[in-house]
């Protein structure tokens, strides 16, 4: 069934198209393509050496590209009309996330397989597994990962705190819109400040009025970052301080949200206060906390700034995250090649590891909540 | 000047008498002159025009302005004018890529070439970078072929980069004569500049590591229980030992000893343990003492620089260091413990030295002195492969300082290579260069003429601390073993990775300093093919002058 045969209600233009204008529309588009691909594989062949004929720089093929997506959007409506209008509201689109997400994406595959190290007068050079094999071999990309777990099983710690925080907060308690937006300034700050102000000058061992407190309450010779142990201690608390508010605010929101009736029900019903807690409120919150707990894996498994600022991974690498390590990698050894590699692979794992963690969350919330 | 030491040296000033008398006796130098007239010679002339630009804007006036700036440039336009006639660049357009550090670097070039584009016609049009930014920048230009810039301010570390890859415009004989490159500090000459016996540079800056110790914890009855500071690297860990347990005499706090940073700061960090090791590990009259000329292969491992990291573990091992101290980098070690009455001894470059005077939160200011690299009593033989027990010493020339340099953009166009030179040769000049010594600026003395104690005194400087400050860099500069960095391309890729398998060391997750330093030589031979061996050794050989 055509268009409009079929949909007359959603059709604002029903005129035949003739076949003039589809063949010009195709002609057009069809021109533009092969000058967009022929522009493109002139350049590359230039690129690679194959020939002495080409552009000064890759410009005039992003131009040709440009050219055909606006020629692909408007022939869309010249060689089908009504269908075509409809198309339009989608097609930029697509084409934005092609040029903005599918584009490098392939092209990180590309410098990911690839020897480049902005040092060397070579260039980009294809090594095939090189950069795999180097990855599995490379202790201080191994180290990072670990560390990446140790720091993301600390979230269970810190979903504890935020739901006890928000179930203060969500009480009637003295002052309670002064303590929500008292215990959010932490995520209002950057994550630089927070290096500063608390891991080099609240925690310097001298000064600091933590080493101080510290120091008043026995410890000899304070040390936050001294120890493997400590110094991973020290940055997941001041990971912790600043997400911990993110975490409380969207379960705060729903507590909120729940049902007084259900609430009022278990009351009357003569459940105790764990037992609401624990059979009532933590089962219905389990959407909100999966949902909380996700995004904070995500932020998570960015966790760089902190340990730029305050330890630069160390001691030894005991606070290294996979991003700050990619990081030194990237700006301090200009190896592009091979941080594009890792980077690629931890995109990977992380994909494949929170398709997995949302497949096994959302089997435990069915079977909790009974809709298993 | 490095602003710091500036305002070091005006909280320095004694009294407003002497500043009056520093002026006093530059305007009489400038009133007799004047009444001389055409009886003054040439050297007289330029006396008068340097003590002149000491003038602007006066020491203790205030910091200088792009007026003054400005005032200095058309001042010290006379060796333009003798190679470059009124008008001769009207036309021409250059781009120029520099640092603007504190607001300085391209903010002084700016105001130091106005009157220079006045003179000849040029246009300048400036590419400003943040310090963090550069690296990057420069270089994501060379590897994408997209150098933009005609005249570019740069650190010799990255002339193998630059120059070593063929980007760089070769300096013509008339700039050398213009800017008098024999006055440069011994260090500052060829090799250094140079690649393949051609030269690139002008200088505009100098840098080195100088040795600043606490006068209190030395002499008889100090602490220490020495009587004079260490000479030696042998000297400063038994310094560091013994002061275990003791009290700080100026703060009360615990006392320390030298203060190594044990924590990376992006490959700047390397420069400290190269310290400790340059005194085992260059030897007189061989200018290698980072890899071998003859392949490349690192000498990072050999015994000199196991026996530097070991000195370090040795510490680490004893506890003479404070609390924390695996997370201290470069910026801590100076600024957060040796200023504020941590630690007895430190290496660092001359910020140090004058932000004991300055800083608000120094407390060091009254009990600091100053020296070259400490030596050791025996020093490694590469070439031997044995110990010789005889005194070393080798100052650390770390960094090498900033200079200006020419791209390849204006080789085929005669008229604006010339330009660009001319204004090269114009911020390199030599009664220029006694300006930005003198006030802030953001560059360190780098010629012999600069270190003219009696010059500075008459322009109303405090003559001991300029002694005291500028005489220890002297001697680094001019010392005949001084340690040079070599200038490959992916130097700081090196130290970068230098880095962090020192940590994993300092950390105690190997063994041994030798299984440390065969990690940093490991990681050093990957760089190396990865970058091309033979290239890389080729332009260290040009880089030593081989």
């Amino acid at each position: 069934m055509s268009t409009v045969e079929g949909d007359l209600l959603h059709t604002v233009e029903a005129g035949a198209i003739s076949a003039n204008r589809r063949f010009w529309g195709r002609t057009v588009l069809w021109l533009s393509a092969i000058w967009f691909v022929a522009s493109f594989l002139l350049q590359g062949a230039h690129e690679l050496g194959w020939t002495d004929w080409g552009f000064v720089n890759w410009r005039p093929v992003l131009y040709a590209y440009f050219l055909w997506a606006a020629v692909l959007c408007v022939t869309r409506v010249v060689i089908y009309g009504e269908a075509g209008k409809k198309a339009l509201f989608v097609l930029p689109a697509a084409l934005f996330v092609v040029s903005m997400v599918v584009f490098p994406l392939i092209f990180a595959l590309w410098i990911g397989f690839s020897d480049w190290n902005l040092a060397s007068s070579t260039g980009r050079r294809f090594n095939g597994l090189d950069n795999v094999r180097r990855m599995i071999a490379d202790p201080f990309y191994t180290n990072a990962l670990l560390n990446m777990i140790l720091y993301c099983l600390a979230i269970a710690v810190e979903y504890a705190i935020a739901f006890g925080l928000a179930l203060l907060l969500n009480q009637e308690i003295i002052a309670r819109k002064f303590w929500r937006v008292t215990f959010l300034v932490p995520l209002m700050l950057s994550p630089v400040a927070v290096s500063w102000m608390v891991g080099k000058s609240m925690m310097e061992t001298r000064f600091g009025p933590v080493a101080r407190l510290a120091r008043w309450l026995g410890w000899e010779n304070p040390s936050f970052f001294g120890d493997p142990l400590t110094a991973r201690l020290s940055i997941m608390i001041m990971d912790a301080w600043t997400f911990i508010p993110f975490m409380m605010i969207m379960l705060l929101a729903g507590l909120q949200a729940l049902s007084r009736e259900v609430l009022e029900a278990a009351e009357v019903d003569g459940a105790t206060k764990w037992q609401r807690f624990w059979k009532v409120i933590f089962p219905l919150m389990l959407p909100v906390s999966v949902t909380a707990v996700m995004i904070r894996i995500i932020f998570k498994l960015k966790l760089a700034d902190i340990i730029i600022t305050v330890t630069s991974g160390g001691p030894g690498g005991a606070t290294d995250s996979v991003t700050s390590f990619i990081y030194r990698e990237y700006r301090d050894r200009s190896n592009v090649g091979y941080g594009t590699l890792l980077a690629l692979v931890y995109l990977v794992i992380i994909v494949f590891g929170m398709t997995v963690l949302m497949k096994f969350s959302d089997r435990i919330v069915k079977r909790m909540t009974g809709r298993l | 000047m490095k602003v710091e030491i500036y305002d070091a040296l005006m909280r320095r000033q004694t009294s407003r008498r002497d500043v009056l008398r520093g002026t006093a006796s530059a305007a009489a130098l400038l009133g007799l002159s004047g009444a001389m007239g055409g009886i003054a010679g040439t050297a007289s002339a330029a006396d008068d025009l340097r003590a002149q630009i000491l003038q602007i804007p006066g020491v203790g006036k205030g910091s200088p302005t792009d007026a003054d700036w400005q005032k200095v440039g058309e001042l010290c336009l006379g060796p333009t004018k003798a190679n470059v006639t009124q008008g001769e660049f009207v036309g021409v357009e250059l781009t120029f890529m520099g640092l603007n550090n504190q607001n300085l670097h391209n903010f002084l070039f700016r105001g130091f070439l106005k009157p220079w584009e006045a003179y000849t016609g040029a246009k300048i049009n400036w590419i400003d970078l943040a310090q963090a930014d550069y690296n990057a920048r420069l270089q994501q230009s060379i590897a994408t072929g997209t150098v933009d810039f005609d005249i570019l301010e740069m650190g010799a570390p990255f002339e193998g980069d630059t120059a070593g890859r063929g980007l760089l415009d070769e300096m013509p004989d008339w700039v050398g004569k213009q800017i008098d490159a024999d006055d440069l500090v011994s260090y500052l000459k060829p090799p250094v500049g140079t690649w393949d016996s051609k030269i690139y540079r002008v200088t505009i800056d100098g840098d080195c590591h100088t040795f600043a110790y606490r006068k209190d914890y030395f002499g008889e009855g100090s602490i220490s229980g020495m009587a004079e500071p260490p000479k030696t690297w042998q000297e400063v860990n038994e310094a560091s030992k013994a002061l275990i347990g003791k009290t700080d005499p100026l703060t009360g706090q615990p006392a320390y000893g030298y203060l190594d940073p044990l924590k990376g700061w992006g490959g700047f960090g390397f420069y400290f343990i190269e310290n400790r090791a340059t005194a085992y590990a260059k030897y007189p009259g061989d200018p290698a003492w980072l890899f071998d000329p003859e392949n490349m292969k690192p000498l990072v491992n050999n015994p000199a620089w196991v026996q530097a990291i070991q000195d370090v573990l040795d510490l680490i091992a004893a506890k003479a260091y404070p609390a924390d101290q695996i997370n201290a980098d470069p910026g801590t070690t100076a600024f957060s413990q040796f200023l504020a009455g941590t630690g007895a001894m430190l290496m660092w470059w001359g910020d140090v030295g004058s932000g004991a005077r300055t800083s608000d939160t120094s407390v060091v200011g009254d009990v600091v002195g100053f020296g070259i690299n400490r030596g050791s009593n025996r020093v490694f033989n590469r070439m031997t492969g044995q110990w010789e027990d005889k005194y070393n010493e080798a100052p650390n020339m770390a960094y090498l300082g900033w200079g200006i340099y020419v791209t390849k953009r204006v080789s085929s166009d005669e008229k604006k290579r010339k330009a660009a030179w001319s204004a090269a040769a114009h911020l390199g000049g030599k009664d220029l260069s006694l300006w930005t010594s003198a006030y802030p600026s953001g560059f360190q003395p780098y010629r012999q003429s600069n270190f003219n104690y009696d010059e500075w005194e008459k322009a109303g400087y405090d003559r001991a601390y300029i002694e005291d400050y500028l005489g220890s860099n002297a001697d680094s500069y001019n010392h005949p073993n001084a340690a040079i960095e070599p200038r490959i391309p992916g130097i700081f890729q090196y130290y970068s990775v230098a880095e962090d398998e020192l940590a994993k060391g300092f950390a105690g997750q190997y063994k041994t300093a030798q299984e440390t330093a065969d990690a940093i030589a490991g990681a050093w031979e990957k760089i190396t093919d990865q970058i091309g061996r033979d290239s890389q050794l080729k332009l260290y050989r040009a880089s030593l002058g081989l």
